[in-house]
């Protein structure tokens, strides 16, 4: 599915062609054409509303592609993702909290970063230790062990723990001017939609390239059969656990991230609900394909908002539906899953593959 | 001592409710082979229909009776929509089409019930607890036991001595080989989610009927899952086994633990039981040890 057919005419001469990852001009031009759009089109264009909008898409952008990591390409079916974003968001935010830096660092917003930094190895380091189960089981079992994550970390360790460090109550509120990148204080939704695209680009940037290396190699052959992968000589364990290392990182990326959306933070905020809507997604994109987790985050928030556009103006006239819209949005997202499992397994990334090939190879498409 | 011996035989018998949802979901996962996350929503929807039979003033019993039909409806439909265009496809999808389920149920029973604590009023079990020897035992704790074991006991007649018994403990055992004596596959699945839909249903109701009803019954019926990790995926024996332990061991560590760790854990203690357990014996009390080739 991955193989993508090239325009008639176009022959590769060398290796470096045939490997890199913008093979064409007309692609070339697409992908700087997307980058313009993406970094001065629509800062300029869009209100607040369609910023907050794409923020939430760029998080759970962030979120799937961890997911989509450990599912899609290695074959190891997590639903506690959630967790370890919880632990990117609430290191990040206990580290500028509690740690007294000195004065210079945060006034040239040198805490911040350090700390989504230290905030994703954290999770990482997590993540692996939820995954040491992955060693010795797989399949069901797995899935089990990574539920637990869930209710180990979020419902236990940080409502009952992590909450009552600094004797705050149950949320922490983040004051705006902590979150200081360099000389930008990330207080408007602008500011944050920048250092959103920045972070999304840099991880799928880096997962593209990992999924191009050994490591991604690997991790496929695990994916595929571990027992085969095993005899090939790939150290399954190994790798397997740098998948959950590496899906950990981004997941506390994300996290780490989000809090300079958010004016606080509360183990509400990475249910485990969240931790299947990130499963959901990769597979309504398509599983195993970064393209899907892509389509699949846009698919869903904008969805998701639509609903909300259409059921909102009806809550005049029946005022409970504000209320049960939580509910209307969950069943909704139940039945997409469904709807799509059935009739569309393959997700939205075959389409716009097929999409793709119809007019590389167009006319002549046999 | 005494709290000790309290905590156990609370444990035995909420673990006897348990066992009997993990029942259905063994049901389910022998017969067709589907690792069903939807079992704590299948409590949910039973125990709001027989709450609600109950509040139009049906007696309880009536009332369980009527949930126990519309599950069985309900079972076949859900199998009929969702699972049956679903037969040979990836175990993840699979997966996923049951956590959608999942949410779908979820979000309907919040959008008709509500999200409030609804009680069984009048309570159908009298209030006053039972006194036998040392132990004091709530009169739910001990007819929800009675009942769960009852309906235990019929499920394992219904398998062992009626033809669609029989012919679901063949389609569980080989496939293949049923097909070809004639026993229709679709219908084994079929009444096999209805066989859960009422296993959970009642589950869900004697559930209700000791803490209240909310939406965190749901949750309680998740609780089936370590039970049946305890006893092996494929075994009913393990399920029933895994069921009482859980309710044990939640019941314990809510006991002995809750004074160093305070704070839920009652409710993780399950979890974190069945991700240690898992490391030592993947498969298992009672499950099948496969042997993988390539």
């Amino acid at each position: 599915m991955s193989t993508s057919w090239l325009p008639c005419g176009t022959y590769h001469q060398n290796y470096a062609e045939d490997q890199s990852l913008w093979q064409t001009k007309f692609i070339k031009g697409k992908m700087i054409l997307l980058f313009a759009i993406l970094f001065i089109g629509i800062p300029l264009w869009a209100d607040n509303y369609w910023m907050s909008i794409l923020n939430t898409i760029g998080y759970t952008i962030l979120g799937a592609l961890g997911v989509q990591l450990l599912i899609g390409f290695c074959g190891q079916v997590t639903l506690g993702h959630a967790a370890f974003i919880a632990v990117g968001a609430y290191t990040s935010t206990l580290l500028i909290l509690e740690v007294p830096w000195p004065q210079a660092l945060m006034d040239f917003g040198i805490a911040y970063p350090v700390s989504i930094v230290i905030a994703a190895i954290t999770a990482g380091v997590v993540s692996v230790i939820f995954g040491l189960p992955s060693a010795r089981v797989k399949g069901f079992y797995l899935i089990l062990t990574t539920m637990a994550a869930q209710f180990i970390i979020v419902d236990f360790i940080i409502t009952q723990y992590v909450s009552q460090i600094g004797g705050r109550g149950q949320a922490f509120s983040i004051p705006p001017e902590a979150i200081k990148v360099g000389p930008f204080t990330i207080d408007s939704d602008t500011k944050v939609y920048f250092m959103m695209l920045i972070i999304v680009i840099l991880s799928v940037t880096i997962v593209v390239n990992l999924l191009r290396s050994r490591v991604g190699r690997a991790w496929v052959a695990i994916r595929d059969n571990d027992i085969s992968a095993d005899v090939m000589g790939i150290n399954v364990i190994k790798y397997k656990l740098l998948a959950f290392f590496v899906a950990g990182f981004i997941g506390g990326l994300a996290g780490a991230f989000w809090i300079s959306n958010l004016a606080a933070i509360s183990p509400e905020h990475f249910p485990w609900f969240w931790s299947l809507w990130l499963v959901g997604v990769i597979l309504i994109g398509g599983v195993g394909s970064i393209h899907g987790t892509i389509f699949g985050s846009i698919f869903m928030v904008v969805v998701m908002e639509l609903l909300q556009l259409g059921v909102m103006p009806l809550a005049d006239i029946y005022p409970k539906l504000l209320m049960d819209f939580l509910f209307i949005k969950e069943a909704a997202f139940g039945l997409a899953i469904c709807a799509f499992m059935i009739f569309e397994p393959n997700g939205l990334a075959y389409r716009w593959w097929q999409l793709k090939n119809y007019f590389n190879l167009w006319p002549f498409s046999y | 001592m005494e709290l000790f011996l309290m905590t156990i035989t609370t444990g035995v018998m909420v673990g006897g409710i348990y066992a009997l949802v993990a029942l259905g979901w063994v049901l389910i996962y022998k017969c067709s082979g589907v690792l069903n996350l939807a079992m704590g929503e299948l409590t949910l929807i039973g125990a709001y229909v027989s709450l609600t039979f109950y509040q139009m003033g049906v007696p309880f019993l009536l009332a369980l009776l009527l949930s126990l039909i519309i599950g069985f409806i309900l079972g076949i439909l859900t199998e009929r929509i969702f699972l049956d265009r679903l037969i040979g496809q990836p175990v993840l999808t699979v997966i996923m089409v049951t956590v959608g389920l999942s949410f779908f149920f979820k979000g309907i029973v919040q959008l008709i019930w509500g999200t409030d604590t609804r009680v069984f009023d009048p309570p159908v079990f009298p209030l006053k607890p039972i006194i036998i020897g040392p132990l004091i035992v709530g009169q739910v704790y001990l007819w929800s036991f009675i009942a769960a074991i009852i309906l235990l006991c019929v499920f394992v007649c219904f398998f062992k001595y009626t033809r669609w018994g029989l012919a679901m403990q063949a389609t569980a055992d080989d496939e293949m080989a049923a097909l070809s004596l004639g026993v229709s596959a679709r219908f084994v699945y079929a009444a096999a989610w209805a066989i859960a839909f009422m296993a959970a249903g009642v589950g869900g109701t004697l559930l209700g009927n000791i803490n209240g009803l909310n939406i965190s019954v749901g949750y309680l019926g998740l609780l089936v899952l370590p039970a049946v990790v305890l006893g092996g995926l494929n075994s009913v024996p393990g399920a029933i086994l895994g069921g009482i332990i859980i309710g044990i061991l939640q019941n314990l560590s809510g006991a002995y633990l809750d004074r160093y760790f305070p704070g839920g854990v009652k409710e993780v203690a399950p979890f974190v039981f069945m991700a240690i357990f898992l490391l030592f014996k993947p498969h298992g009390i009672w499950g099948w040890e496969r042997i993988e080739r390539v």
